[in-house]
């Protein structure tokens, strides 16, 4: 396992979010799922950025829907978690989980 | 949802966006932004929904930039470099050009200038020199872009800032050797700084040009 394996800390954001959303992830509900939960103003530049590099590693797939008027008629760009990404997420998870135990950070630093 | 004429957004800011965005990401990055911005604007008026969609813009040209950079850094580097030395090498070009025209003109006509024509002479050399100096750099930024196919406008704004920076320093160099009160180390540096904007501005017409091709192709 390398280092490239574990999602950096605005691609576990990111990937959460396309997971949390389901089949309703596309840019916009991306950006606002994160702001809602992490409370941080966050440009659809940065996350599509993010979510180009997450398909370029096989962790999300993409795929186009029909245009909408309130669009200007552009279509959205749908996204979901791959199974490698899911892995990907876990593993992340776990890492953290691991690097966290027994440091009782809510007692010492809160 | 109902897009209003008065619901539209900043159209400098909406223009930055298609210019920098990548052709494969022209439907969602632009259409996700008017969505949230007719959402916002029908919420929360339409100033404070402009203000969000010019913050939007900036940060997400400035992801894009980056993302588009290190996306091919070596094609961007080398097309900028490329377009930097063609313009030290051709720099005298224009010169030439105007001077060979404005001989041919005189030749066998008179052997002298009298003062009204020795002013229009100079007059045509100064301005004829200048646009000349901007045509080159608005031709350069055009090769810079085609050749850096993808990132046209990241590669000619890579090679307008590096000439603005060589410039800016050669300006420096040239106030630190001269009298600062020098009446000609102005006009240089807006010469060059306009020099620098026609190198973008060449980016912009070869990146349109693409994009307008593509929205072509789509539609057949």
């Amino acid at each position: 396992m390398t280092g490239r394996d574990h999602l950096g800390e605005f691609e576990h954001v990111v990937i959460l979010a396309v997971l949390r959303l389901g089949d309703r992830a596309y840019g916009v509900t991306v950006r606002q799922e994160i702001e809602y939960r992490i409370k941080r103003e966050v440009s659809i530049g940065a996350i599509y950025a993010t979510l180009d590099r997450l398909e370029a590693k096989g962790y999300v797939k993409s795929q186009f829907g029909d245009p909408t008027p309130e669009r200007g008629g552009r279509s959205k760009r749908f996204f979901r978690v791959s199974a490698k990404g899911v892995a990907a997420v876990n593993r992340t998870h776990r890492a953290l989980q691991s690097m966290t135990e027994g440091l009782r950070l809510f007692e010492r630093y809160s | 949802m109902r897009q209003t004429s008065a619901a539209r957004p900043p159209l400098i800011a909406a223009w930055l966006i298609e210019l920098v965005t990548p052709h494969e990401q022209a439907e969602s990055i632009p259409g996700d932004l008017l969505e949230e911005f007719s959402e916002l604007a029908s919420r929360s008026g339409l100033t404070s929904a402009r203000r969000w969609y010019w913050r939007q813009s900036v940060k997400t040209i400035t992801h894009l930039a980056g993302a588009g950079f290190r996306a091919a850094p070596w094609s961007i580097a080398g097309a900028a470099v490329m377009g930097y030395l063609l313009r030290w090498f051709s720099a005298g070009l224009p010169e030439q050009v105007i001077v060979g025209v404005l001989h041919f003109r005189r030749h066998h006509v008179t052997p002298y200038y009298t003062w009204p024509q020795a002013q229009t002479y100079l007059l045509w050399l100064n301005s004829g020199i200048w646009i000349g100096h901007l045509l080159l750099s608005l031709f350069i930024g055009c090769f810079v872009a085609v050749v850096a196919r993808g990132s046209e406008m990241v590669a000619a704004t890579a090679l307008g800032l590096l000439c603005g920076a060589m410039n800016g320093v050669g300006f420096l160099v040239l106030v630190a050797r001269h009298s600062p009160e020098n009446a000609y180390l102005a006009p240089f540096l807006v010469h060059q700084f306009v020099g620098s904007i026609m190198i973008v501005i060449g980016g912009v017409i070869v990146r349109e040009s693409r994009s307008a091709m593509a929205r072509r192709t789509s539609r057949v």
